[in-house]
């Protein structure tokens, strides 16, 4: 694994590189590599073995310089000029929460260039009457200390370890606390308004993305509700009905092994075409 | 020049009927409070009330009036300070109308604010005191606006407004996030160049640069004032040092809040259920560990990482909160609500400006659901018992202490 800080038009990002062969576009939420690790999770590695997995952190996330503009345009240029740096043409795209919103908004305006997309629990649409998670509230602790509501957003059990891991009671380590709140200030750049996380367009637009797709939602999202995932799979031509995972929670592709065997099927099937 | 501190009265109008219950039952004052606790009987000429107080305040002979804005809480019903100030200039002759402030951020475009205080500045025939506010962690969630980008946004709709008040309309002004093809408010204010500006600042750096640079009033947003009040003032006066200006005690205010009774007893008494409402009701969601507090934090991230990080070196999230106060005890060594007789009101007073050499005073007076009647007794005690020994003693010391630095000071503030 690599992780290094790469400089293009006059911004720093922290990358993560792992593995060889056909490059796979991996863009972060925030129970996610970037958002609460430092480094590559389970999930990225299993993913790397067969394939060359580049996980940027978003701007101003885990150290890196934030934008001047944060409308999805930017954030799209913003990917296009990383790829034009490090010269990719096309890949493989997959993206969780706020990254999975990222993914689609690029793919339904490249989809030349997306040879397949995954998403797992992706925020990005506007569903009536399902409203994703306000995180933002569920940020500012309980009693100052207390964050089980913010680990029920993220995980299918505020009590389970991988939850208890990340988002800890109290004052945590100061360096997790800082990636979190990058990633905090990153969303609230991004995706406060409208409130939270969607663009009302997106919808219309997935038609364009006919790439091969995979949808992975954990059944007890807290963050992104099922019909979300629905509306995702619907309406993107390539993709396979919703994989609902069960037992899992809005980190699906953290919380069971299932996601990274799907993705791992999905991906080998999709390079032999 | 007089140096005497300024005297305001600060009404933040909370709503004073809520159920004996609210504690037990509603996590927070804020945001999410259900409006159905509303009394849509009891609040008739609640408004009036709180509005005839802050008459009494300029009838007293106070130096002026605070209003300030909040929405969707219990703790001020203040939407528009504006309208409220506008009542002032029709119903009061004397003091200062301060509004402290509008909240850039929430505005379609801050233009209005620079019309609407222009008008108010004429209404009162140049008695205005105009303050900017970027809006904190409630304000994020009641009007959408998102944190990160506020700070930025606020800056540049502060430029706008003194631009409008200043360069000669109409100009465009070419802003990242309030471009205009045509600047050119009718009225101008009354006063010249402009309504003096004051801007609220706690913790960023950022903020005491622009304020020292702008030749604004700093107003330190703190309820508490221990040590780090004149930690503040000497923070603030380092600042404009460094840009080559000089601190006067007219550069800075604070909020300190009162009880004023004719003994110390007699003062606890009286004021016991206004403060503790105010303390477990109002404050929850705000300055109160118990429930959620908006205020600050990792939800409402206004300020960039490296300055979270450092604020985070230097906190500890057990740290009780003004709202966690359990007694008289701990409200005293809080600093922030002084109760007690004239002369231990003036003691305490005079405790903190012999360490904090701050020029203005804003003064809460009324707290959670304390009477009209109690809220003026303690106005009228303090303003009559309290003030003149404040205003006696501040005179002399300021005096001394900033006199030289005087006329560079106040050059400074105008130009």
């Amino acid at each position: 694994m690599s992780e290094r800080l790469i400089e293009f038009s006059g911004r720093i990002v922290n990358v993560i590189e792992e593995g060889e062969g056909a490059p796979l576009l991996y863009l972060h939420g925030f129970a996610d590599v970037h958002g609460v690790a430092a480094g590559l999770l389970t999930f990225h590695r299993a993913l790397a073995k067969n394939r060359r997995v580049i996980a940027p952190a978003h701007p101003g996330c885990n150290g890196g310089d934030e934008l001047d503009g944060y409308s999805v345009d930017d954030l799209i240029y913003h990917y296009l000029q990383f790829l034009d740096h490090l010269k990719i043409d096309r890949f493989d795209l997959v993206g969780h929460c706020v990254g999975g919103w990222i993914a689609a908004e690029f793919a339904v305006r490249h989809p030349d260039r997306v040879r397949s997309l995954g998403l797992v629990g992706a925020a990005g649409l506007f569903v009536p009457n399902e409203l994703i998670a306000d995180v933002f509230m569920h940020a500012q602790p309980e009693r100052g200390v207390d964050y089980k509501t913010l680990r029920r957003v993220f995980f299918a059990s505020s009590d389970s370890d991988l939850a208890q891991r990340y988002f800890p009671n109290g004052r945590g380590d100061l360096e997790e606390e800082a990636r979190r709140y990058g990633m905090l200030r990153f969303g609230s750049f991004f995706g406060f308004k409208p409130p939270y996380f969607y663009n009302r367009s997106l919808i219309d637009r997935l038609g364009r993305a006919n790439m091969p797709a995979l949808v992975a939602w954990g059944e007890h999202d807290g963050m992104t509700p099922i019909a979300h995932g629905n509306a995702y799979a619907t309406g993107l031509p390539g993709a396979a009905p919703l994989m609902v995972v069960r037992g899992a929670g809005h980190a699906a592709h953290m919380e069971s092994p299932d996601v990274a065997a799907a993705f791992e099927a999905f991906l080998s099937e999709n390079s032999k075409s | 020049m007089n140096h005497e501190v300024q005297l305001y009265c600060w009404h933040f109008m909370s709503y004073p009927y809520l159920p004996s219950n609210f504690d037990e039952t509603q996590s927070s004052g804020w945001v999410t409070v259900p409006n159905s606790l509303w009394d849509r009987e009891r609040s008739r000429g609640l408004y009036q009330q709180y509005l005839d107080q802050l008459v009494y305040a300029s009838q007293l002979g106070f130096d002026g009036m605070v209003l300030n804005e909040h929405h969707q809480n219990i703790y001020g019903l203040m939407p528009s300070p504006n309208l409220l100030a506008a009542a002032l200039t029709q119903k009061t002759k004397q003091g200062k109308i301060i509004v402290l402030g509008d909240l850039l951020p929430l505005y379609l475009n801050p233009l209005r604010v620079a019309e609407e205080y222009a008008m108010l500045d004429n209404m009162s025939d140049g008695r205005l005191i105009a303050g900017f506010a970027p809006g904190s962690g409630p304000e994020t969630f009641n009007y959408d606006v998102a944190s990160a980008p506020s700070r930025e946004q606020f800056w540049e709709a502060v430029e706008l407004i003194e631009q409008a008040w200043t360069k000669p309309g109409p100009f465009p002004f070419e802003g990242k996030h309030y471009p205009l093809r045509y600047v050119n408010p009718w009225p101008q204010p009354t006063q010249s160049p402009h309504p003096p500006i004051w801007i609220p600042g706690a913790r960023s750096h950022e903020t005491l640069v622009q304020i020292a640079q702008r030749g604004y009033c700093y107003f330190l947003s703190s309820r508490s004032h221990g040590k780090e009040t004149a930690k503040s003032v000497q923070k603030f006066a380092g600042v404009l040092k460094d840009h080559g200006k000089h601190y006067h005690p007219n550069r800075m205010g604070i909020l300190m809040s009162t009880y004023v009774g004719e003994t110390d007893k007699i003062a606890q008494e009286e004021s016991r259920e206004g403060i503790w409402y105010f303390l477990r009701y109002c404050l929850k969601g705000h300055q109160r560990r118990e429930g959620r507090q908006l205020t600050f934090g990792p939800g409402v991230p206004y300020i960039p990482v490296d300055e979270f990080k450092e604020y985070l070196k230097h906190s500890d999230p057990t740290t009780p909160l003004l709202g966690d106060t359990e007694d008289w005890g701990d409200l005293q060594r809080s600093q922030s609500i002084i109760v007690g007789s004239p002369d231990t009101v003036y003691r305490r007073f005079m405790d903190v400006l012999e360490h904090a050499h701050v020029g203005h005073l804003l003064i809460q007076f009324h707290m959670g659901n304390m009477s009209d009647e109690l809220a003026r007794k303690s106005m009228r005690l303090f303003w009559t018992e309290v003030a003149p020994r404040l205003k006696q003693a501040t005179g002399p010391l300021y005096e001394q202490m900033f006199g030289k630095a005087e006329e560079q000071a106040v050059r400074e503030v105008l130009s």
